[in-house]
């Protein structure tokens, strides 16, 4: 059976009916049950900020165009299609009828699965108060068509599309189409409607105008050609835009733009709205994988990446990189960053970010800065791996800065450098999020999926077809390609502490407040996975030396100050040499407090080379003793500088004996020469302390801010808000059907009451809906009297419903004075 | 496995605990795809590099199994970008192939079209190439089969060679086992590379490699061209092949500077290969002489430049190279591979040593402290002459004479690179000296009185680094060196590896003149010998001389 569709909701008269819909939409919204106000608000949080007053004012949030914008944006391609359908056809729609016409897209057969899909659809967009009315009379919220604008690609109805016309123009096309009795458009619109005429009118035109028009018929249905408005005849079109133009079967919009009329397209698209539409998302196709190998993979994985952040900020300390004039990090630095990390720069870039985001290094003063380690990062690094790779990974997720971009060029063609401000995309956590959760649905529990980036792709564009991200591809291959980098997913699968990393914390709601800290569950899934710290090396005759794990904090820093690194991963290799030795000397240790530091952490013995080795270099270490002088006094008479030295007047001069004939000065030349002759002497010098001078790797710090934290994302609403709020909207409307008058508060003042006793007063009074009579101090101090009926209570303000006022207003609690129950 | 005996490393080492109880097992199956770099005492490092890779299938083995490998025998979890990076590398060997066309020859052909157009691209290939014969095959000169292989392995699609091999001319050779018989690693490393056609077989100094051609020869059954070193290993590969195999005197001919004889079994030296006159190598031709079935390349890790080139246009011949090492001091192991072929087989030094195969040894430093007067003569020496200058000190020749008297009942051997020093030293001690100028009959007479322990101390110059099997040796003392070669000491130390009648160990001296550029060459070499696994320790000379 094929349902006729007659597009004839043109838009004046929609406006003419604007006013009843939404009154009906109201009342419909009124008759719904507070629990499915709850719902609808739970669905969408953004009608009750702020609360409105009343049911009106909730029906008007809600049929307001960016209201309505956000929440068709997370509507999937099924649900979108059945409301797009719905704003086609001529309203109020059966429920039969509707699905009827839905069932014409599918690209499947009309089944059980669909039948079942429609139904929860059609009660979803009921929920979602974007369709209203009884299945027998269904009714597209108000706003929602205007929203919709060009529905399922569609054209806008004739009616609508030739409105500018004039009205000899439109005499001659309704002559041209056959039809009589002068030209008006919804003549014109009448014969456009007719199946018949069109497909007479469509066999009529050239195969390059009927290719034209198959290319406009699945959208977008407008287009450009030049000089639009050419008034031209049947008789005298010639090209195949003018064929089109002559038959009506294209509209001109501007001088240059053309429209498809929406009963063309439907008549070209064979009464069909939709095509290739499936009622369940595509299949995620991909590989499934073990999950304890996954799971391995990932830790693996995030060990590496919590080391290559560590790394990071150890090499910064002691050179750091400088900050560009603009903010961000020269490309330069990046590549010797990437190449001292031994990896792909755009990993490197996403170490830095991450890094920057996690407050763990920072630019140090605005001018002329250099980006370096916080004091944070000094707090982070001796948090338990676990814990500092979940702080980490929770500050991605929550990032809106896209490490991915970086080393491409911007709009402006400059290049993005890392650390810049402007590497920013708000949508960026949000379609990290999005993807993981898909991740986490995808596959069993004990053999999760690995998804291809096309089908994570494809399955994102179902979900939300709607919503319009720039470059959502491109964050969706960053967000997995980042995920799998710092160990949030293993082997492309989503590891089991990922999984905790983005699952909601359990227990919130329930009992309110007592949220424990975000991937605190993460942190504990990971912990087993990890190596564990290892106080034993094993010392070889190749002077090195196998850390089989991460070291304990004490013989880590020893063995880097020992010997150099070698390669890194699970394990670490140290090579011990003459330098490495040296350095170590330099640092103030001595030959056998290293070798007894090596037979302490050694589960072998100490190799005889390696042994042989730091007493060799330790024998000819400081044999040479090198210090700074300015001057220095030579004298071939030791007696002579005996007396120099024996001089007080002399002490001033910090003169030091280096030999019997030779004495250092730190003062200048010129000083020492006067100084000398003022006391009788001619010249010269060196001042040390004679000591060896311990050299530390100079660490350095910024005192600077950590970077601002980014804002924790938008969790929704918890149970108690919502059904507050629904309470204050019902009570607000009540009153404001009821046009109560305001109540007088009664005579005489409110009893002062301890603020204690006033917060939990009115606790109980939100709880059992009662009246309560309070206390108030207005904005100008005066002490005023209310009687209220409380909806809810949190940061510091009471919302609820004034009998005094008669409204919902906001009351600051330190102003509430006292509460008192409402007597009779 | 939570506590498995290899630890990845991101740098794409494998670290191997040989004390763990799995090493073992995990030693054999990381193998084939990892080239062992060092075996100290506790861990071993393996690398995984892309020629590992590519030999490892070119052996047959595939990522699933590499990664199998990895995962199972990991301590820690193996990062997965590793895992990724290996399989794409293992991806690119063989999407090129070099196949025999019924029309046209030698072809390229590809399963992979991206590849084919990549590699299309290369103005280095491009000349090379004939036409091209339809999306995924193009013609390729038959002369250029090594040269392209050798391209392709530059750009990191390396070409599987499918195209086989020419017969040669026949000719029976047989192993005469009287007596003796092949060992089990000489008969799996000949077996491994008659299948895989071409190849390298690694074994170390004193395996026994000259059997190992011997057994090659017995498989191809065909004329075999084999370019050994230098003139006294070829008469030791003569000696060797008429003792081992059916082949008599008449059969094998020697082409030496001094005799050029061409026969069914031909031993030749890179020398004379590479001897050139007016710009000409005179000969080339040699390559051409007979229609061979066999090529063996002696120490291929030591073949030079000149000699790859000529390989190159031998493509269609079955080669083997045999070596102790793959490393190469000029880094052109990628060479080796592309034109000699895969590595096929390939022991580690320690293990054999375990088997009772080769000797065990321990490598001692000795440390001399120069005189005051030599610290300043050396401190004022040019920067050429310094290394000349500290290894040849005479505090050197009284520790070396010390250290024979040391070892009163032991075959020594004294090794140097400098001939005024180990004039002075074989002057010293009254043993004769072998050096370049010395004749190749006196060489032979020299190295037979040692064997039959006429003489009891022989100093040699380096013209004894190579192939001179003297197995009675079980005190080397080296006293200077080329700079710090690794190959050279892997040599010089193989001298005294081959196992004794007496089944003692062997003893190796370097000795040092400390604080110099000799130390530091010094460090280099036994750095390697310490990576080899042998035990190692420093003494100082005064303790030599005190013990005197």
């Amino acid at each position: 059976m094929v349902m006729d569709i007659s597009p004839y909701g043109t838009l004046s008269a929609e406006r003419l009916t604007i006013v009843g819909m939404s009154t009906e939409f109201a009342e419909w919204l009124r008759g719904r049950s507070d629990e499915q106000l709850r719902e609808l608000v739970t669905l969408r949080p953004e009608l009750i900020t702020p609360v409105p007053a009343h049911v009106e004012g909730l029906a008007g949030r809600a049929s307001s165009p960016s209201a309505i914008g956000r929440v068709l944006d997370r509507l999937d391609r099924f649900t979108s299609a059945v409301l797009e359908t719905l704003a086609v056809l001529a309203p109020p729609v059966a429920y039969r009828p509707l699905r009827a016409q839905v069932a014409r897209g599918l690209s499947g057969p009309a089944d059980s699965v669909f039948e079942a899909r429609f139904r929860e659809t059609v009660d979803r967009l009921r929920s979602l108060a974007l369709v209203h009315g009884p299945d027998r009379a269904l009714v597209p919220a108000p706003g929602v068509r205007e929203v919709l604008d060009g529905p399922a690609g569609l054209g806008p109805p004739a009616a609508e599309t030739f409105r500018h016309y004039h009205a000899e123009r439109l005499a001659e096309l309704v002559e041209d189409l056959g039809g009589g009795g002068g030209g008006t458009k919804e003549g014109l619109a009448a014969l456009l409607a007719d199946r018949e005429t069109v497909a007479r009118l469509v066999g009529e035109v050239s195969p390059q105008a009927r290719a034209a028009l198959d290319e406009l018929a699945w959208g977008p249905a407008g287009g450009r050609v030049p000089n639009a408005r050419r008034e031209v005849r049947v008789a005298t079109a010639r090209s195949p835009i003018e064929q089109l133009l002559a038959r009506a079967l294209l509209a001109a919009t501007g001088e240059e733009s053309v429209v498809l009329p929406r009963e063309v397209g439907l008549f070209l698209r064979d009464g069909r709205i939709h095509r290739d539409l499936s009622p369940v998302p595509p299949p995620l196709g991909g590989t499934a994988r073990d999950r304890a190998l996954a799971d391995r993979t990932a830790a693996g994985q995030a060990f590496t990446f919590t080391r290559a952040v560590e790394e990071l900020c150890e090499r910064w300390s002691a050179d750091p990189p400088g900050v560009l004039r603009g903010g961000g990090l020269a490309v330069r630095d990046l590549k010797r960053t990437a190449a001292l990390l031994d990896l792909p720069e755009w990993a490197a870039a996403l170490i830095i970010e991450v890094a920057h985001a996690a407050g763990l290094v920072a630019a140090s003063g605005s001018v002329d800065g250099d980006w370096m380690p916080t004091p944070g990062y000094d707090a982070w690094k001796v948090r338990p791996a676990e814990e500092r790779w979940t702080a980490l990974a929770t500050t991605w997720l929550a990032m809106d800065r896209v490490p991915g971009m970086i080393g491409e060029r911007d709009e402006r063609d400059r290049l993005r450098s890392a650390l810049h401000p402007d590497l920013r995309r708000a949508a960026a956590p949000e379609v990290r999020a999005t993807t993981l959760a898909m991740l986490a649905a995808a596959g069993g529990p004990d053999a999760p999926l690995a998804p291809t980036l096309e089908a994570v792709r494809e399955r994102l564009a179902w979900e939300q077809p709607r919503r319009r991200v720039a470059d959502r591809d491109r964050l969706v291959e960053f967000a997995l390609r980042e995920a799998e980098q710092i160990g949030v997913t293993g082997l492309g699968a989503l590891s089991g502490h990922g999984r905790a990393l983005i699952r909601p914390v359990p227990g919130s709601g329930a009992e309110g407040g007592s949220r424990t800290a975000p991937g605190s569950g993460a942190a504990e899934l990971l912990a087993p996975l990890l190596p564990e710290p290892l106080d034993h090396v094993l010392l070889q005759a190749d002077l090195t030396a196998v850390a089989p794990g991460p070291l304990t904090g004490e013989l880590g820093r020893w063995l880097a100050l020992a010997a150099d690194v070698e390669s890194t991963g699970g394990a670490t290799v140290y090579r011990f040499s003459e330098g490495s030795i040296r350095r170590a000397l330099d640092a103030g240790q001595g030959a056998d407090e290293m070798l007894a530091m090596l037979a302490r952490h050694s589960t072998t013995p100490v190799p005889q080379p390696l042994a042989y080795l730091v007493s060799d270099v330790a024998r000819r270490h400081g044999r040479m003793r090198i210090g700074t002088a300015s001057a220095y006094v030579r004298c071939d008479d030791p007696t002579v500088l005996d007396e120099v030295m024996a001089d007080r007047r002399a002490t001033p001069l910090r003169l030091r004996r280096l030999a019997p004939t030779v004495i250092a000065s730190k003062t200048s030349r010129a000083t020492l020469v006067d100084s000398l002759r003022a006391m009788g002497y001619a010249p010269v010098a060196e001042s040390l302390d004679g000591d060896v001078i311990v050299t530390q790797l100079d660490v350095r710090r910024t005192e600077g801010p950590p970077q601002q934290r980014v804002p924790a994302a938008f969790t929704g609403l918890d149970a108690e808000v919502i059904t507050a709020a629904v309470r204050a909207v019902r009570a607000g409307d009540a009153a404001h059907r009821a046009r109560r008058r305001p109540v007088d508060a009664p005579e005489g003042q409110v009893p002062r009451s301890p603020a204690t006793a006033t917060i939990g007063a009115l606790r109980e009074a939100i709880r059992q809906g009662s009246q309560v009579w309070i206390g108030y101090l207005d904005s100008q101090g005066n002490a005023t009297s209310r009687i209220l009926e409380p909806a809810r209570m949190e940061g510091g303000y009471l919302t609820a419903y004034d009998e005094t006022r008669a409204a919902v207003h906001r009351f600051a609690l330190h102003r509430i004075t006292g509460v008192a129950e409402v007597q009779g | 496995m939570a506590d498995g005996p290899l630890i990845v490393q991101s740098d794409k080492t494998l670290l191997l605990e040989v004390q763990h109880e799995e090493a073992d097992e995990c030693r054999k199956a990381i193998a084939p795809f990892a080239e062992l770099e060092r075996a100290p005492e506790h861990v071993h490092t393996y690398r995984v590099t892309p020629l590992a890779l590519w030999n490892a299938r070119a052996a047959g083995h595939d990522a699933e199994q590499v990664i199998d490998a990895l995962i199972g025998y990991s301590r820690y979890p193996v990062p997965h970008a590793l895992l990724v990076d290996i399989a794409e590398t293992m991806a690119r060997y063989g999407r090129l192939r070099l196949e025999k066309h019924p029309i046209h020859g030698l072809v390229l052909t590809s399963t992979d079209r991206a590849v084919l157009e990549e590699v299309l691209r290369s103005k280095k290939i491009q000349p090379l190439l004939g036409e091209r014969l339809d999306g995924d095959a193009v013609v390729v000169h038959p002369s250029e089969r090594g040269n392209i292989k050798q391209l392709l392995l530059k750009l990191g699609w390396p070409a599987e060679d499918l195209a086989g091999y020419v017969d040669g001319e026949a000719h029976p050779i047989v192993l005469a086992e009287d007596g003796w018989e092949l060992r089990s690693y000489q008969r799996e490393a000949a077996e491994a590379f008659w299948h895989g056609g071409s190849g390298v077989v690694v074994l170390p100094c004193g395996a026994g490699k000259t059997i190992v051609g011997a057994a090659a020869m017995a498989h191809a059954r065909a004329t075999t061209l084999i370019l050994v070193t230098n003139t006294v290993s070829a008469h030791q590969w003569k000696q060797e092949l008429l003792r081992r195999t059916s082949l008599t005197e008449d059969e094998i001919g020697e082409y030496t500077g001094t005799k050029k004889e061409i026969r069914p079994v031909t031993i030749a030296t890179y020398q004379v290969m590479t001897t050139r006159r007016q710009g000409v190598y005179k000969h080339l031709e040699l390559f051409d002489a007979r229609d061979w079935g066999l090529i063996i390349y002696d120490e291929v890790h030591l073949l030079p430049a000149p000699i790859f080139r000529m390989t190159a246009h031998l493509q269609a011949r079955r080669r083997v190279g045999l070596t102790a090492t793959l490393v190469r001091e000029d880094g052109r192991e990628g060479d080796v591979f592309s034109l000699i072929g895969p590595k096929r087989y390939d022991a580690p030094w320690k293990e054999m040593e375990n088997q009772g195969w080769i000797a065990p040894a321990d490598c001692v430093e000795v440390r001399v402290t120069l005189s005051d007067s030599e610290r300043l003569a050396y401190a004022m020496a040019d920067a050429e002459e310094r290394y000349r200058f500290c290894a040849t000190t005479s505090s050197k020749t009284r520790v070396a004479e010390a250290l024979v008297r040391r070892h009163p009942d032991e075959q020594v051997l004294i090794i140097g690179q400098y001939i005024d020093q180990l004039d002075e030293l074989g002057e010293h001690l009254g043993a004769p000296v072998i050096k370049g100028e010395t004749r190749v009959k006196e060489r032979e007479r020299l190295f037979q009185a040692f064997r039959d322990r006429e003489i009891r101390v022989l100093v040699v110059s380096k013209v004894a680094n190579f192939s001179i099997d003297l197995p009675e040796a079980s005190v080397a003392v080296q006293v200077s060196g080329t700079f710090g070669s690794r190959q050279e000491e892997a040599q010089r130390l193989g001298r005294v590896l081959r196992p004794k009648a007496g089944g003692g160990g062997a003893r190796f001296y370097s000795v040092v003149s400390r604080d110099t550029v000799d130390q530091e060459f010094a460090a280099h070499r036994q750095r390697f010998l310490a990576e080899q696994g042998y035990a190692y320790q420093i003494i100082d000379a005064d303790d030599v001389l005190a013990g005197d």
